[in-house]
């Protein structure tokens, strides 16, 4: 019927990832969304994907905004910043120059949201390329540590971890949700890991109180 | 809009109404004489006291004159006499005074937590758009332009205007930050939402305001044209400058009683609005008590919002919009709420039926009932037409529309008629599937015609106004009797129905049902108005003004006339109640002052004694309106007045000798401007400065966009403010061929790229979007046959345009078009490849779950084996029901997920034989196919007992399949062993075990299409992949929507200047954007279902299924149908008195109906030949 109701799908979370240029931001979202591996490099613009998952047992559909991380190309950083739930950082163990880029994006992140808690995950992508590390675990430690936000080391080509960053994103906001809405369902902590992805312990709890040394998640 | 030219005339428009020339409601009035009720107001009811300029927008209009409205000065909201008013409606004002009216209907309708329509600031862009287009056609867009120069009064007043602007950009962007920020904000969003209206409110104030200085500017500069004015005045549409400054009559009655003028400021008060910033806190608190105390008045304690408070009453005229949520609205009872519900109705009818048409048997009195159900619907919709035709009489386009939609339902009888007739004539049970071809060609034409009626029907609704009315479901005038025959007479259709089957008895029950509720609720409404005599209305117990006994007959009560033709016209449809039992009986409008005639004169003392006394009651009710809000700004307004200029704007305007002429009191209009700081106003100002087309979309309330030109779909596409509207985004992609050529595209893009330099600040991000929508063009949604020609223009502008702006870009773009060129498109558009920006959502499946292990033994294998080797070909009882039900599952999917979404647009499936959707045509070819097998490999076996165990096979696999939820393969299945070929093999099914029979029972109830597979629908509702849905669904769906919706909208009174208006060409034509959207939508359902299986693929069995298939195909020669109808029949002959073997909810006992989607792959409106 042309007034025909359909359904309202569950619930859309918005997610953004950042990063500098060539760092996998597109590599990772292309093989969380399509399991597809892409080996050339194309500058991205913006590019939205739409993907219904389960997390924790609830539907919801993630949407996710893969962003320009090249000089020229970042003119709508703010816009992202300002209408995005929550940020997927990404830089590359290769570059420390990528690792600084996102310190910077957390710095403009906190101040334009005005909030110190905005969902936010740390991914070190590239760690198929061990020999060429040039930041140290030690450095992306102390952010995840300081940021209170979960840190994950990726491989896009290998599909490392790839899962499990989007999931922890997912994850965070349907915390947060629960924690402005209802309360006293955040003990309903439940293990996940039901897909056999890697992902070792982490935890649920929002990032609120107690200092978390678990959160960081390597190879 | 037609553009009133001067008091005079819109005062004959409103009061001197010829009958031919129907009403047209008028959104926003203009008060031209000051109303000031004197009598003490009742209870349930406010009058709304108006001083002379007042702008009231208006939300509905009664048979008797009253208008409900809401003062733009204040934003109080009351009734008003509408022969004080004249319509308020100048070119230059008109997109403006639009954007108000869309931004009141958003902000009052939106639940107020939707984050969505407030996360972006796209609904502030009317009203940006709306401003910027008063101050373009007045020519005072830049401060350096010359009036501006010229003129400090209009300076100051654009730059009040301005500031009011930017006061609100600044509420929105708090709005913003509190829905985003924090949910539980301190600051009530409501009190922001009120706030945000006010504002807006007033930004069209000032607009008014900074016109009229305008106006008079103008005609002070032509002091010559005087004696000539009015005729030019008249003739060229220019806008009305009644003397609307009350400023000036402030001034004057200074002189005579200041003090009963000062108390009754809340109507004239006015221009000196709070300044921004303590709009929250001062004067809204004041502001918001009033709106809140109209709310207790009218009963509805819940909310404060300004939106929700005033009852309304039958035999009032409503702005369209309203017809949304409003709660003490009363909807159902409104035209286009009937005309929504009825069409709906009417397409559901549809929609079963062609879903029954081509998916099951159907018998005679089946389908003579089902052409009931749907004509009497049909029936309902036209009566709701007819309403509405018989209130406009402005052209022939709605009545020639709801005549072609008669002349379809007509056809559909007929045929059917004639379908039934002959079926009886050669005492045949069945339907032929020749005449499925014309019932399905006769239906959809039903579709598309009262898609257009109700399309057209709601443009006329809008320009007249939505109203109230009683519609008896009609008679059609289409004799129905001839579906009767022969084994019916009764026309009624209740009792056509009597012998039916269940599902259908319910079904009538619940039409008889609405019908009932539908008459009850008259009869109520009939009561309610006798016993309860509309409280919502003001007691008038006394003319307000002073009465002249020689009035002018036409001045009498004049906008009486008016609602009367509206509703009161019984000789044009029967199917129209007689309204005059519902009217109310109210009070008669207070007569105009004849101090409007010229030479009248009139004293200002007597007037104001009368204000006096109206005040002091007015404000010793507590509950009514106080004016405590306005009066603490009222005195600050005359500091400068006398800068302004005494002369009257026109010779031919009344002559309000009580009042001083147009005296605009420029402090009021630099007011704002002071409080704000400058910056702001300058980035306003720079907004402004932005060339746009916002003003040529148009949303709904969900804030989705509706309908738009193509430029201003791709400002959309790329706007620079906001991050991508991912559904918007991908159904542009997905449809626009639909509007536009590659070609026009291309330009639309590059015009964006170019225009977009006049405003620095957002050029950068809007030629990135540029860029990037060539990007996602090129990359992912190319198609070579069509966009080709496009390159042409791409090409160029890479190389230069592009490069020169973005380097890196240009040259990328450029590579993109080469790349195209040469190769067609860069990747098959598949459904691996989609993504970016598409309408699927692709669903994340966990890796790698196991594949079940193939359900194949040592001797299935041999089995198969040895046929290859030429051996005899195994049959389906020699395979597991689970494995065989997987391999079809297998090969129906792979066939789904090659489904391109470029096949389901335009119904391409239904053209050309469907060459342009070969995936389509595949899949509805193998379900055919499938239902063909099931029938074929029952009956070819003359033992019965042999046919009930292949039967039996089939339940089995057609569980497997509902197990797998592959509910087309299932669907398939069940057709075939629905249909009266199968179900009639009495004895065959009487070998069939009860435990058999029941699980076929259940999974028929999964699959029966009544109610346009409620069933169907509800189950594949939040389902998770994999899934297979019924394929068929899909495609009615969008049949309905692609046929059922016209491709162009009309923009109302937008698109500065476009005059013409009868014969439905109001506005601008743009793109019914609706229409791809829901497209889209469904298009995303479906895309989200393409997701593999995740099953092992047996090549042996897949190759036997295949061979299986081809058999039966090649058997096909000419009708199938008829051919398996006469091997049941001699299976098993005819019984002297003939029984439904089988009891399926469906209840089949017809001639299965051939080619499954046969339909489908007719061309739509050629001669009905089946393929
Ligand atoms: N070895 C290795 N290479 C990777 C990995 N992820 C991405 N790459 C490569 O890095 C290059 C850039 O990847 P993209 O995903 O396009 O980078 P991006 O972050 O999206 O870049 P921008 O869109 O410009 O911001 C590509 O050539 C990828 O093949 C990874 O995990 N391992
Ligand atoms: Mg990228």
């Amino acid at each position: 019927m042309s007034r025909h109701k359909h359904h309202q799908p569950c619930r859309e979370l918005h997610v953004v990832v950042l990063g500098a240029g060539g760092v996998g931001k597109s590599c990772l979202t292309a093989q969380f969304v399509h399991n597809e591996w892409i080996e050339s490099y194309d500058p991205t613009i913006e590019d939205t994907y739409r993907t219904q998952l389960q997390v924790d047992g609830r539907q919801v559909v993630l949407e996710i905004l893969d962003t320009a991380g090249t000089e020229q190309f970042v003119a709508m950083r703010d816009l992202y910043m300002k209408s995005g739930q929550g940020f997927i950082l990404v830089f590359s163990i290769t570059s420390s120059s990528s690792m600084s880029e996102i310190e910077m994006l957390r710095e403009e992140i906190t101040r334009i949201k005005d909030d110190e808690n905005v969902p936010i995950v740390i991914v070190g992508n590239k760690a198929d390329l061990e020999d060429q590390r040039s930041v140290p675990r030690q450095r992306a430690f102390a952010c995840s540590q300081s940021w209170n936000a979960p840190y994950y080391e990726t491989s896009a080509r290998t599909r490392t971890n790839v899962n499990a960053v989007f999931i922890d994103i997912c994850r965070q906001l349907l915390l947060r949700d629960e924690k402005y809405g209802d309360l006293d369902r955040l003990s309903d902590d439940r293990d996940y890991d039901k897909d056999g992805i890697m992902g070792l312990g982490k935890r649920k709890k929002r990032r609120t109180r107690r200092p978390d040394g678990n959160r960081c998640v390597i190879l | 809009m037609s553009s009133p030219a001067t008091p005079n005339g819109s005062q004959q428009d409103l009061a001197d109404e010829q009958p031919q020339a129907p009403p047209v409601f008028h959104n926003f009035l203009r008060a031209f004489y000051p109303f000031h009720p004197s009598y003490s107001v009742s209870d349930s009811s406010v009058t709304l006291p108006l001083s002379e300029g007042d702008v009231i927008l208006v939300h509905s209009i009664h048979t008797n004159g009253w208008a409900d409205g809401t003062l733009l000065l204040t934003g109080a909201r009351g009734w008003l006499p509408t022969n004080y008013c004249e319509a308020y409606d100048p070119e230059e004002m008109r997109n403006l005074l639009k954007a108000l009216l869309n931004f009141w209907d958003l902000l009052r309708s939106t639940s107020v937590n939707d984050s969505e329509i407030f996360g972006n600031q796209e609904f502030m862009k009317g009203i940006i758009a709306g401003v910027r287009c008063l101050l373009e056609r007045t020519d005072c867009l830049t401060r350096e332009s010359a009036i501006i120069q010229r003129h400090e009064g209009l300076r100051r007043g654009r730059k009040s205007l301005l500031s009011e602007l930017s006061s609100l950009v600044k509420t929105a962007k708090r709005l913003q930050e509190t829905q985003r920020g924090m949910l539980h904000s301190a600051e009530d969003v409501n009190d922001i939402v009120d706030e945000m209206i006010l504002k807006a409110f007033r930004i069209v104030t000032k607009g008014v305001r900074f016109l009229d200085v305008l106006e008079e500017d103008r005609s002070l500069r032509a002091p010559a044209a005087v004696t000539v004015m009015d005729t030019v005045v008249e003739e060229s549409h220019v806008p009305p400058t009644p003397p609307a400054d009350l400023m000036g009559f402030e001034e004057q009655s200074n002189a005579s009683d200041v003090s009963s003028r000062a108390d009754a400021s809340q109507a004239s008060s006015d221009l000196v609005l709070p300044c921004m910033s303590d709009v929250a806190h001062a004067a809204n608190a004041p502001v918001n008590k009033r709106l809140s105390s109209i709310t207790t008045m009218s009963a509805s304690p819940t909310s404060h919002r300004l939106s929700q408070n005033i009852n309304r009453l039958s035999g009032i005229s409503h702005r369209v919009s309203l017809a949304g949520p409003p709660p003490l609205s009363r909807p159902q009872h409104l035209v286009s709420e009937r005309l929504n519900k009825s069409h709906d109705a009417f397409l559901s009818h549809l929609g079963s039926f062609i879903g029954r048409l081509h998916l099951q048997s159907q018998s005679r009195p089946e389908l003579a009932f089902a052409i009931k159900l749907t004509a009497t619907s049909g029936g309902d919709l036209l009566a709701v037409i007819d309403v509405v035709c018989s209130n406009t009489s402005s052209s022939d386009m709605l009545p020639r529309a709801r005549d072609s939609m008669f002349d379809r339902i007509q056809d559909l009888v007929s045929s059917a008629g004639q379908i039934i007739h002959d079926a009886a004539s050669q005492e045949e049970d069945v339907i032929m599937q020749q005449d499925n071809g014309v019932l399905l060609l006769a239906a959809t034409g039903c579709v598309k015609a009262a898609g257009e009626c109700v399309a057209k029907t709601k443009w006329v609704i809008e320009r007249v106004g939505d109203f109230e009315c009683e519609v008896e479901s009609g008679s059609l005038g289409i004799d129905l009797s001839v579906l009767d025959v022969p084994f019916e007479r009764r026309p009624s259709v209740a009792t056509s129905v009597a012998g039916s089957t269940a599902s259908q008895a319910t079904s009538v029950a619940g039409s008889c049902r609405t019908v009932e509720s539908c008459s009850s609720g008259v009869q109520r409404l009939r009561t309610s108005s006798t016993d309860k005599p509309l409280p919502e209305l003001p007691q008038v117990t006394s003319p307000v003004v002073d009465e002249t006994p020689d009035l002018p007959p036409q001045q009498e009560s004049p906008p009486n006339t008016r609602p009367s033709s509206l509703l009161h016209d019984e000789s044009l449809s029967s199917t129209v109640s007689s309204v005059s039992s519902l009217r109310p009986t109210l009070p008669p409008l207070p007569k105009l002052s004849t101090s409007l005639l010229p030479g009248e004169d009139y004293s200002p003392v007597e007037k104001a004694n009368q204000d006096t006394d109206f005040q002091s009651s007015f404000q010793s009710e507590p509950g009514t309106v106080s004016s405590a809000g306005s009066s603490a700004t009222y005195h600050s307004r005359d500091s400068e007045s006398s800068l302004v200029s005494q002369t009257s704007t026109r010779a031919t305007t009344p002559d309000h000798t009580m009042g001083p002429k147009n005296k605009p009191s420029m402090s009021e209009l630099s007011n704002g401007g002071s409080s704000t700081q400058a910056e702001e106003v300058d980035d306003v100002e720079c907004k402004l400065l932005e060339k746009t087309y916002a003003y040529e979309l148009m949303f709904n309330k969900e804030g989705q966009v509706t309908g738009g030109s193509i430029p201003a779909l791709v400002e959309r596409l790329t706007t620079h403010e906001s991050t991508p509207d991912a559904t918007f985004v991908s159904t542009f992609y997905l449809t626009f061929r639909l509007f536009c050529t590659p070609v026009q595209l291309a330009e639309a893009l590059i015009d964006r790229f170019d225009y977009v330099v006049e405003s620095p600040h957002m050029a950068a991000p809007v030629r990135l979007r540029v860029y990037n929508a060539f990007k996602g063009w090129l990359e992912t949604h190319w198609r070579d046959e069509t966009d080709r020609e496009a390159l042409d223009l791409i090409e160029p502008f890479a190389e230069h345009k592009l490069s020169s702006a973005l380097p890196s870009a240009g040259r990328r773009l450029l590579e993109l078009a080469q790349r195209v060129s040469s190769e067609g498109s860069l990747v098959p558009r598949n459904v691996s490849s989609m993504g970016k920006t598409n309408t699927s959502i692709a669903q994340y499946v966990p890796a790698e779950t196991p594949h079940p292990a193939v359900s194949l033994s040592r001797s299935q294998v041999n089995a198969l084996q040895g046929w290859k080797n030429g051996g005899t070909m195994p049959s389906v009882l020699d395979f597991e029901p689970l494995e065989l039900a997987r391999q079809l599952t297998v090969k129906q999917m792979t066939i789904f997920c090659a489904i391109l979404p470029e096949e389901l647009l335009a119904s391409e499936w239904m053209k050309k034989g469907g060459v342009g959707a070969p995936n389509v045509k595949a899949m509805t070819a193998f379900s055919t196919d499938l239902s063909n097998l099931v029938a074929e490999t029952i009956l070819q076996h003359s033992e019965v007992k042999k046919r009930a165990t292949v039967i039996k096979q089939w339940i089995k696999i057609a569980h497997q399949c509902f197990e797998l939820h592959n509910y087309d393969g299932l669907m398939a299945i069940i057709c075939s062993l629905n249909s009266s070929t199968i179900s009639r093999l009495r004895k065959t099914w009487d070998m069939v075990s009860p435990k058999r029979r029941d699980m076929l029972r259940q999974l028929q109830a999964v699959v029966e299409p009544s109610q346009n597979n409620k069933v169907l629908r509800g189950r594949l509702h939040d389902h998770v992949p994999p899934c297979l849905p019924f394929l068929g669904m899909y495609l009615t769906d969008l049949t309905f929507v692609d046929i059922g919706n016209p491709a162009t909208k009309q923009l109302q009174s937008a698109g500065c200047g476009d005059g013409a208006e009868e014969n439905g060409a109001g506005g601008r034509t743009v793109v019914n954007f609706d229409k791809h959207t829901r497209t889209a939508k469904i298009i995303g359902e479906l895309q989200r279902f393409q997701i593999p299986y995740r099953l092992t693929e047996v090549p042996e069995l897949q190759e036997w299924l295949e061979a299986q298939v081809v058999g039966v195909r090649d058997g096909d020669q000419g009708n199938v149908q008829v051919s398996y109808y006469r091997k049941s029949l001699l299976l098993e002959p005819r019984e002297a008195a003939p029984r439904t073997p089988i009891e399926g909810p469906s209840g089949g006992s017809g001639q299965r109906t051939g080619d499954l989607f046969g339909w489908m792959t007719r061309d739509r409106g050629i001669a009905p030949v089946m393929v």
